[in-house]
């Protein structure tokens, strides 16, 4: 059957741009999909360079319009004047939360989708993690281990440009990187205390994806920790700076943008997706495209939402969904402040510029054997710095002392978040909402998740070790906390399509094929079958890279 | 949220407070508010009253001041803290209860603004504004040790102040001198030295938003 294209990429984010490039070097005539709109690499950053009294509201913004318009959105720590555009304006954009529950569903539509406004901390899942499933039997057994993952890590790491320190740490498997961002005087001398207290601990520079050496026309970092704005020095990894480059460069790549896809199109002769349905959401004209193969990249909860959506007589439930597992065993990770401490010693010390990456303290609990009341384990982010105007806030005082007072540098504080692996629960689901529709009448995404008792148990973990850490470094503890924020707040919600061997117990295979419809390929956040603790976006990289390798073979090999 | 309505009743009352204050009344709260809810104007403004505005200059004047760089009031923070209030930056939007007014009494919708008109004129035991700098600076320091001071006042809520305070403060940092003059900014720093000695004049960096957000 001769088709339009060979195949169709849904989404240009982070995993999609990943898709486009693959497969457009591999030869294939490629379509890919973006629902938001246009954002040119560089003069697409209106914000990039402005100083706060250049914003109308200073770089805080206009709470009026975010009460109004960015409800959900606003609440993440990353949302403000300067950023504003690279999130979804939440009155245009409704989803749906189970009575009793709330989740905080961050999004950015628009070319690049999240690529532009992730956090860059980039990490390798372990075999601790592939075999957690299994072990404790929460979810479905990972139909891979590391060893099968391992050298398309690589492969995205050596492409992307990670900045990091290798530390042999089992929990967290070393990768290829460009060299280390350093720890400042404060976090170098926690390190020592830390991992001479406890030696299965280590404390090193967070694994980033912002440049320490110049590569392929993208610079290395500025350090001006605005990464969320857009960097023209493209020293970040983004579709726009690094994978649609790539794949403009083999002129295999179609790129449409304002369009979004309504549906996967199924033949119920053939057994095959034929394409996609989509709609111009500037003309409102409809359309079908049509494709040897599909990739879903759409971003994980809107990836189960297309195929909840492709509903056909072969599919009533959602395309993919024999198994009626489609939309289930949802994830975030749990996560909270685990304590910030006040230091008095190096006040005479301080750093020069904003590296735009905090420390890491990989998982040390329940690896090779069970400590504790909970299962698998949790992670520290953070780092230490010393404060700045903000501190005026919070600090007694007026007129001219107070203002002399303000004028140095604030006092040194250490802060550890702690981050909770997230066990994977049929209870916790994506359905179609049965009453409530968009403004096209197409029915919403509802999320059912709440966050259970093992997180919180680990999160208390957490609480409790972060606390004894930075009392040891010297610190004075102010603040340390164990519950879990609303789901979402991770921004690392996935699953819904999980991978597995058994077609019955699973959504997606090894490939991250449909069992059902095998060139239909999930390969973003959806296709998690455990969350692991630590930030997921690497992992999605390397299995999309690994998919699309497959996808390849299989076309050629014509069992696809 | 109605807006245009709440700033509407807290206008009656500015009105009424200034006249109190100006007429020298013995100001307590009893007295005080036992006279307000007699009445309130029904005229919709959505400007800052003459008063409220010479108000806001001079605490913000006072907050901080000229030194060697220009302070609050030269920088024009008090639009920006109008503008501010009247888009609800930092939750300035809600009405101030009747429980963080000294005396516990208050009008349903009092704006911070007319909080901080009342007490500094109680603590001024008359009009604030016509009261000598010094008297000004003592009134406007109880009022900010007051809200600092540990534990806060019984209710939960933290003092109005600190919220003025805050918008004041963000509105002269993020002033072109308040970031660049009074500290220092730099868009693109270029390198990262992760230890370098502070020096006797050292001025932090307004550009370091790692601190804003964990600062």
């Amino acid at each position: 059957m001769s088709t339009e294209f060979d195949a169709i990429v849904v989404g240009s984010g982070i995993t999609g741009g990943w898709a486009a490039k693959e497969l457009t070097e591999k030869g294939l005539k490629v379509l890919m999909v973006e629902r938001g709109r246009m954002i040119e690499h560089g003069s697409g950053y209106v914000t990039e360079t402005l100083a706060p009294w250049e914003m109308p509201f200073r770089g805080e913004g206009d709470a009026a319009l975010y009460a109004r318009d960015f409800a959900v959105q606003s609440k993440n720590r990353h949302f403000t004047e300067f950023t504003q555009n690279h999130f979804v304006n939440d009155r245009d954009n409704p989803y749906s939360v189970a009575e009793g529950t709330e989740f905080n569903w961050w999004r950015g539509y628009q070319l690049g989708g999240r690529s532009l406004t992730w956090g860059r901390q980039s990490y390798r899942m372990s075999d601790y993690d592939f075999g957690a499933n299994k072990k404790d039997g929460h979810g479905s057994d990972w139909p891979i281990r590391y060893a099968d993952l391992a050298p398309w890590y690589d492969h995205v790491e050596r492409f992307i440009g990670v900045s990091g320190q290798a530390e042999g740490v089992a929990s967290l498997p070393d990768g290829v990187y460009q060299p280390p961002m350093a720890l400042n005087v404060l976090e170098r001398y926690a390190k020592g205390i830390i991992e001479q207290r406890w030696p299965d601990r280590r404390l090193t520079i967070g694994r980033t994806a912002n440049l320490t050496q110049e590569k392929e026309g993208r610079s290395a970092c500025q350090y001006r920790s605005i990464c969320a704005r857009g960097c023209s020095y493209g020293a970040y990894f983004s579709t726009q700076s690094s994978t649609l480059p790539a794949a403009q460069k083999t002129g295999n790549l179609t790129l449409v943008t304002d369009t979004v896809v309504e549906r996967v199109d199924y033949d119920a002769r053939t057994r095959r997706a034929t394409g996609v349905s989509v709609l111009n959401v500037k003309t409102g004209e409809r359309r079908r495209h049509t494709a040897r193969i599909v990739f879903l990249n759409a971003g994980a909860f809107n990836t189960n939402h297309v195929l909840l959506r492709s509903r056909s007589d072969a599919f009533p439930a959602g395309l993919g969904n024999s198994s009626g597992l489609l939309g289930t065993h949802i994830m975030d990770h749990a996560t909270t402040v685990g304590a910030v401490a006040l230091f008095d010693r190096f006040q005479d010390r301080t750093t020069y510029g904003n590296r735009p990456t905090g420390i890491v303290i990989p998982r040390f609990r329940n690896l090779d054997r069970q400590e504790g009341d909970f299962l698998r384990g949790y992670s520290f982010q953070g780092g230490a710095l010393r404060s700045t105007w903000t501190r005026a806030k919070r600090e007694a005082g007026v007129g001219m002392d107070f203002k002399a007072a303000m004028r140095g540098p604030g006092g040194w504080r250490m802060v550890l978040v702690s981050f909770a692996e997230s066990l994977p629960r049929p209870t916790n689901r994506l359905t179609l909402d049965p009453v409530k529709t968009d403004a096209l009448g197409a029915p919403l995404l509802k999320i059912d998740f709440t966050h259970g008792e093992n997180e919180r148990k680990a999160l208390a973990d957490a609480g409790r070790e972060a606390s004894a850490m930075l009392t040891a470094a010297g610190g004075k503890v102010v603040l340390s906390l164990d519950r879990p924020g609303v789901g979402g707040s991770a921004i690392h919600e996935m699953g819904g399509a999980m991978m597995g061997d058994d077609p019955r117990a699973s959504v997606t295979n090894r490939w991250n094929q449909l069992h059902d419809v095998p060139n239909v390929f999930v390969s973003d956040g959806a296709a998690m079958a455990s969350s692991a603790c630590q930030n997921p976006s690497l992992t999605y990289m390397a299995l999309t890279a690994r998919a699309c390798d497959a996808a390849v073979r299989l076309l050629r090999e014509a069992k696809i | 949220m109605d807006q245009g309505k709440r700033d509407a009743r807290g206008t009656g009352r500015r009105q009424f407070l200034m006249t109190m204050a100006a007429a020298g009344a013995a100001l307590t709260p009893t007295t005080l508010w036992a006279q307000v809810k007699a009445g309130a104007d029904a005229s919709a403004v959505k400007a800052l009253a003459p008063s409220q505005r010479a108000l806001l200059d001079r605490v913000a004047d006072l907050t901080i001041p000229d030194s060697d760089t220009p302070g609050a009031l030269a920088v024009g923070v008090p639009a920006f803290v109008t503008l501010a209030l009247a888009h609800g930056l930092e939750g300035a939007g809600a009405p101030v209860p009747a429980a963080r007014f000294t005396g516990g009494a208050a009008p349903d919708g009092a704006t911070v603004l007319d909080w901080l008109t009342f007490e500094l004129d109680l603590k001024t035991g008359g009009a604030f504004l016509s009261a000598a700098p010094a008297a000004q600076m003592r009134a406007l320091t109880a009022l900010d040790s007051a809200a600092y001071a540990s534990g806060g006042p019984p209710g939960g809520d933290a003092s109005p102040w600190r919220l003025l305070k805050g918008l004041i403060v963000t509105g002269y940092y993020t002033s072109e001198a308040g970031a660049s003059q009074e500290l220092q900014y730099d868009l693109v720093p270029g390198h990262w030295d992760p230890d370098v000695p502070v020096g006797p004049h050292a001025r932090a960096w307004s550009n370091d938003w790692t601190a804003v957000d964990f600062g």
